[in-house]
């Protein structure tokens, strides 16, 4: 082999280590933030989640959308709610789930069309648990708690 | 290069972790460019096979101290600043072969207090309490060298920026950044509620702005006067103005502060524009460099030339012709780095000063509950990020030249020594101890 051919065959190599530097910082920045989104999802979905349905027939469909159940859930039409709904018979702050003394309580919050629970209207608090059906308007939501 | 070896303190974890990894990854790096250098010379010198082993050992020994004493440090800061200084020690070897030696002892002094740093208790808490007796030494450090200052050139005409005992130079407004920095954090943090009570007036900001925010700006500004003036020491005053707006803006979130700054630099550099015979120069050959080609703008204008030289994959080491450019080895590395390494080395050389600095800033963020190590994380990763910018724009004609060294790569034993501290302050701080 000549010179020449040893220093081209050395500056391909150093070109591919810099090429390998490159990756190396981008797969381990790329791992940091998948850890990190994954991190601050974990913070937020240890107690469940709310799977919005839709009544047709006497069934309960999914629509696709859910929202994870914080340790103060709001409902409402306002855009402020952790969960807006979208639903003229919906009141600007509905209702709202919230975790008290180790039980997830249903609460009415003087809504103009009630709340209901398993499709029957509730006038006070309510101890809620994994599977039963809140109703705001003509939405429902099934709580789901993580085991 | 299997020298970085430290099994018995992670027996659990893999052998190849992030940083050792990378750290691999520089050797074999270096190894192949030391190997086409030897080829390129006809001769593989004792020295240049020290130089190498000695950058081996520092690493292995760096890695090995973190390991112990900082587990759960940024694993991303520590060998891409080995990476970085590693290369700077084989760019100078290969454009001035007699500093390397030199260099290559900078480089031991630099990690074993990088360590240091790492291993003492409570440097930070240290900072903090003694920052007053930190700023008078800084001061005595600034009006010494405006006395005493010296340029180990020898040429009468250079800026006099180093204080020498014997053959050892420093370079006191290096130490002087991370000083400052330290000082401006501490006073933030203390002022932190009122600054903070400032943005809550909202509407009539422009009217009640406190001593306590422009006392600070007008201080560094008649400091960053001071060492322009007395040092024509461009690049430092500027940089030094620059990290402490930004600093006072992250202490703050005040924009204006960021417009009133970015307007005394204006009128700063119009006026020294007129009075000073070195800023006029570096605004005149920044605009049109192609008529005093030969002259004024030689070293610029041959800095342009080996960045067109370079391509995409570059000459090769020791193929291409920086020693073209004059005192490449200091403030022209980059375009060296360019002409023999290309673009690529060039976005390496980014890619890699870029994750410093996020890392940096996300250490600050992390740290945001105690504002002092939230403020000194910002503005040492700050300090890096705009003499890395501001000495990369210029070389490439971006913007004015201002002569500051690119950290980690160009040759100098202070700019080493001091982005090594910084590194060392950023490990502590991503350990979140103290």
């Amino acid at each position: 082999m000549t010179t020449e051919t040893i220093l081209f065959l050395l500056r391909v190599g150093s070109g591919i280590i810099l090429m390998l530097v490159l990756l190396a910082l981008f797969i381990i920045l790329w791992r940091d933030y998948r850890s990190a989104v994954t991190g601050v999802e974990a913070n937020r979905r240890i107690y469940g989640q709310l799977i919005e349905l839709k009544e047709i027939d006497g069934r309960y469909l999914e629509t696709g959308t859910t929202y994870p159940l914080l340790s103060l859930t709001s409902l409402g039409r306002s855009p402020t709610n952790a969960i807006p709904i979208h639903d003229t018979f919906a009141s600007g702050e509905h209702a709202m789930v919230a975790l008290r003394n180790g039980h997830w309580w249903l609460e009415d919050r003087q809504s103009r069309n009630g709340t209901t629970l398993n499709e029957v209207m509730i006038h006070r608090p309510a101890i809620i648990t994994d599977g039963d059906i809140i109703g705001v308007g003509n939405t429902r939501y099934r709580m789901e708690l993580e085991q | 290069m299997t020298a970085i070896t430290a099994p018995e303190t992670n027996e659990k974890k893999s052998f190849l972790n992030v940083e050792r990894i990378l750290l691999l990854l520089a050797g074999v790096f270096l190894l192949v460019n030391f190997f086409a250098l030897a080829f390129i010379r006809s001769g593989f010198g004792i020295t240049d096979a020290l130089q190498l082993v000695v950058w081996v050992v520092c690493a292995a020994a760096g890695q090995w101290w973190l390991e112990r004493r900082l587990p759960r440090r940024d694993m991303l800061l520590f060998p891409i600043a080995m990476f970085l200084s590693g290369w700077g020690l084989l760019l100078i070897n290969r454009l001035t072969q007699p500093f390397a030696d030199r260099q290559t002892v900078w480089l031991v002094i630099s990690v074993g207090v990088m360590m240091l740093v790492a291993g003492f208790p409570h440097p930070l808490r240290w900072l903090r309490n003694y920052r007053y007796i930190l700023l008078m030494i800084g001061l005595v450090l600034l009006v010494g060298t405006i006395i005493l200052g010296r340029n180990p050139s020898g040429f009468a005409d250079a800026p006099q920026l180093w204080l020498g005992i014997g053959s050892v130079f420093f370079q006191p407004s290096e130490a002087l950044k991370i000083i400052l920095v330290a000082f401006l954090a501490s006073y933030l943090a203390e002022q932190y509620p009122a600054l903070r009570a400032e943005e809550m007036s909202g509407g009539r900001r422009f009217l009640n702005v406190s001593p306590r925010i422009y006392g600070p700006i007008l201080l560094m500004w008649g400091m960053s006067v001071v060492i322009l003036v007395w040092q024509r020491d461009l690049g430092t005053a500027i940089l030094f103005f620059i990290v402490f707006l930004v600093l006072l803006y992250v202490a703050s979130g005040s924009t204006f502060i960021l417009a009133s700054g970015a307007a005394l630099i204006l009128i700063a550099g119009v006026v020294a524009y007129k009075l000073f015979a070195v800023v006029e120069l570096r605004v005149d050959i920044w605009l049109n460099p192609w008529p005093e080609a030969d002259g004024r703008a030689f070293q610029i204008v041959q800095s342009l030339l080996a960045f067109a030289a370079g391509g995409i994959f570059g000459q090769g080491i020791g193929q291409g012709s920086p020693g073209y450019i004059p005192v490449t080895h200091s403030d022209f590395i980059f375009a060296a780095i360019a002409e023999e390494w290309g673009l690529l080395g060039i976005i390496v050389v980014i890619t890699c000063i870029a994750v410093i600095v996020t890392r940096g800033l996300r250490i600050a963020i992390s740290q945001r509950p105690q504002s002092f190590l939230s403020l000194l994380a910002a503005g040492l990763s700050m300090l890096i990020a705009v003499q890395s910018l501001m000495i990369m724009a210029g070389v490439l004609k971006v913007i004015p030249l201002t002569g500051v060294t690119l950290p980690f790569l160009s040759y100098g034993g202070s700019s080493l020594l001091i982005s090594f501290i910084i590194i060392g302050l950023l490990l502590r701080l991503s350990a979140s101890e103290d």
